[in-house]
């Protein structure tokens, strides 16, 4: 039972049943009267089922550093959250469990062998700038976790790109798209590694299979719409067979590096990318397109972060240009 | 039409006074000035060719040619000793990095060996490739010999013909190596 | 006039950076250490102090139709007079603050006092004002160049501060650290003058209930 207050959205969280004040009510709000359970924390949960998998697989690899990392990341997420609210006198949202979320996307995006701060830092700057500075959840014009990513990499470049293999012991290895692009020697994993995960890279990203499946249950939940991911990923695969010779590279590409990642988790922040159905084929093409570009013929390896952040700055754009006309407007000119 | 050129007699009466201050600063400062640059120039020249006591442009025709048509090959200087013996070379050269050129200052004695060598400017990248100034980066280079082409290896240096790399900056540490082999090169076929 | 209210003008209310946020490209550009924000802050200020007190003694003669011309030729001429002598006499510095002193010519902070302020009130005004200004700039250049080096490379004005343990954060000696750096600044003196604001409100609010 939701308490609708005037024209608000039927999505709030929480379901207080008060007492009997609440029999002979009658409600009134205006249209569209829909009835839906779906409140943030439930959304958010269900991304943290859906990034389970990827997480068990991540602490199976990387052993104890996954663990700390995950948790420092989550816990601090969730402290600055809480104490910038506090600070700045707004309600607290934690309950809602999207500091939660980003924690922990943005520990999947470090690798294994970072300090103790890394995960702070970044978590910490995720949530204070990133999210609260502009206004908090629904707010943000990139996606938190990746801003920080891209914060962390160019402030301790070494740490970010210091990729450890699975196991106790922690050696230095490549990333497959590293040694695609030739700038690290070695001979690429077999593809079913690449699909398990038992790879170098960064927490998270390493099992494609994982976050496949969390991917599609996110679908099946309806939390995701297959527009933005389908689209991404289908561009990469197009451009990779074409410009970067044939079907094996082009696997290694849609598996390996951030893509999954990136295309089922982030690309589709809510309020980080457009809202009309037309705009999500367009961003997911973009997105598709800049990080084959980065990764082919860019001075990095792995392009995706910096898509997508990029397609979130031009999001307000393409919602300008794929806005839906409205039924009897008429033309400015005619 | 009087206001014109009203005008325009006032905007060339402000614009003189500029000049003739502008003129007058330029020739009090221009000694000044040259005898800053050339001493930062002579100093990096120093750094890298320590027996020298001076230096004096490399003008055989040949050289001069050579850094006419190279673009890359910037200067070439003899480094003296007390007593007029030439000691060796201070080759300046650009090579391309990351942010741009890469301008590189290597000493080469007359005994085949690198004697040091000294990035000059650079536009790479703090806490990457600008590691490149460092003296633990540079100092790699000294007492290798010139005859065989240096090369860049990530990990540690097997021979005398290896540097190790800057972490995080193979663009960087090749272009370093490039202008160095450059230099080296330019020894070989035309000073020795 | 009251020469001592324009000169915390520009120090405070109107703070040239943090305030009427003038000259951001060589803010932003400069500060990735202490001492070089400090040098620009110092440079431009001896343009504006030069600029203005011109620019004042002259205001009667110069016709209206071509002031900004030729204000613009008078800032140019003091920034080439002050980037020859730094080039003589101050070669490290000249080659750090490298193409930002030409660029010195542009800094709307120079042009904004000569159009707003100089070509309309008397010399000794314009100095002062040319000196408040100066050195809110300087003095914003300089706490911003501190914060980019103590974070960025771990030190202050070229001494080392901490060792060898804290990595510094690069991002903060690169553009986007000076735009981070900047913001931040910004958001917390107005958060500050809000405080001051309120605190002055209530003892207002007393005074009148009183």
């Amino acid at each position: 039972m939701e308490k609708i207050s005037k024209g608000s959205s039927s999505a709030r969280s929480g379901s207080e049943e008060t007492t009997s004040s609440k029999r002979n009510i009658l409600y009134g709000s205006s249209s569209p009267h829909l009835r839906s359970e779906e409140t943030v924390s439930r959304v958010m949960i269900d991304v943290l089922i859906a990034l389970l998998p990827a997480a068990l697989a991540s602490i199976y690899f990387f052993r104890f550093n996954a663990i700390k990392l995950i948790g420092l990341a989550v816990i601090t997420a969730v402290v600055t959250e809480w104490g910038l609210q506090k600070i700045m006198k707004r309600p607290a949202s934690i309950k809602d469990f999207s500091a939660v979320v980003t924690g922990l996307l943005l520990a999947f995006n470090i690798p294994a062998s970072a300090p103790w701060w890394i995960p702070v830092v970044g978590s910490a700057f995720a949530i204070a700038i990133a999210k609260q500075a502009f206004g908090g959840l629904g707010n943000n014009f990139i996606n938190p976790a990746l801003a920080a990513r891209a914060m962390l990499l160019a402030s301790w470049p070494v740490i970010m790109t210091n990729w450890v293999t699975p196991g106790a012991d922690a050696i230095s290895t490549a990333t497959p798209l590293a040694i695609l692009k030739g700038e690290a020697e070695g001979t690429l994993p077999s593809i079913t590694k690449v699909l398990v995960g038992n790879i170098g890279g960064s927490l998270g990203e390493t099992s494609a299979l994982l976050l496949i499946l969390g991917g599609l249950y996110l679908l099946y939940r309806g939390v995701i719409n297959w527009r933005i991911p389908g689209s991404y990923i289908a561009t990469v695969m197009v451009m990779t067979i074409l410009l970067d010779g044939g079907i094996t590279n082009m696997i290694y590409h849609t598996l390996s590096g951030g893509l999954m990642l990136g295309a089922f988790y982030m690309a589709t922040d809510y309020s980080s990318s457009p809202v009309t159905p037309r705009g999500h084929i367009i961003f997911g093409i973009g997105c598709g397109l800049l990080t084959s570009i980065i990764r082919l013929y860019g001075g990095y390896p792995e392009g995706v972060s910096y898509s997508i952040l990029l397609m979130n700055v031009a999001a307000p754009l393409i919602d300008k240009y794929t806005a839906p006309k409205v039924f009897g407007e008429v033309k400015q000119n005619a | 039409m009087r206001e014109i050129i009203k005008l325009g007699l006032i905007l060339l009466l402000i614009t003189s006074i500029s000049a003739v201050v502008l003129g007058l600063t330029n020739d009090i400062t221009k000694g000044e000035i040259a005898e800053a640059e050339a001493l930062v120039s002579e100093e990096a020249r120093m750094a890298v060719l320590p027996d020298a006591s001076k230096f004096e442009e490399e003008d055989t025709d040949e050289i001069t040619q050579i850094v006419k048509d190279n673009e890359n090959i910037l200067e070439v200087y003899r480094g003296l000793s007390d007593n007029e013996e030439v000691v060796g070379y201070a080759i300046k050269t650009a090579s391309p990095g990351y942010g741009g050129n890469v301008e590189v200052i290597t000493g080469l004695s007359i005994d085949g060996k690198i004697t040091g060598m000294n990035v000059v400017s650079h536009q790479e990248t703090p806490g990457l490739g600008a590691n490149a100034t460092t003296s633990d980066f540079q100092s790699q280079f000294k007492e290798k010999p010139a005859d065989n082409e240096i090369v860049v290896t990530k990990s540690t240096p097997q021979n005398d013909s290896e540097i190790q790399s800057l972490t995080g900056a193979t663009i960087t540490s090749d272009a370093v190596v490039k202008g160095v082999n450059m230099a080296r090169e330019l020894y070989n076929n035309n000073l020795k | 006039m009251n020469l001592m209210k324009t000169f915390k003008n520009g120090l405070l209310n109107e703070n040239p950076v943090f305030v009427q946020l003038l000259g951001m490209c060589p803010t932003l550009a400069v500060t990735t250490s202490a001492t070089d924000g400090m040098a620009m802050g110092l440079a431009t200020t001896t343009v504006l102090l030069a600029s203005n007190l011109v620019i004042s003694l002259f205001r009667k003669v110069i016709p209206d139709k071509i002031r900004i011309p030729s204000f613009i030729v008078i800032i140019a001429t003091f920034v080439t007079l002050i980037g020859m002598f730094m080039h003589a006499y101050a070669m490290s510095l000249y080659k750090s603050l490298g193409l930002f002193i030409p660029l010195i010519v542009v800094n709307c902070l120079i042009l904004g006092r000569a159009e707003s302020f100089a070509s309309k009130n008397k010399p000794v005004g314009s100095i002062v004002d040319g000196l408040g200004m100066g050195f809110g700039f300087t003095i914003a250049l300089t706490v911003l160049g501190i914060v980019r080096e103590i974070l960025g490379a771990g030190s202050i004005f070229g001494i080392q501060l901490l060792g060898e343990s804290f990595k510094p954060a690069i991002i903060m000696i690169l553009p986007p650290g000076a735009f981070l750096a900047l913001g931040l600044l910004i958001g917390l003196l107005n958060y500050v003058n809000k405080l001051r604001k309120n605190k002055a409100d209530n003892q207002e609010a007393n005074k009148s209930v009183a």
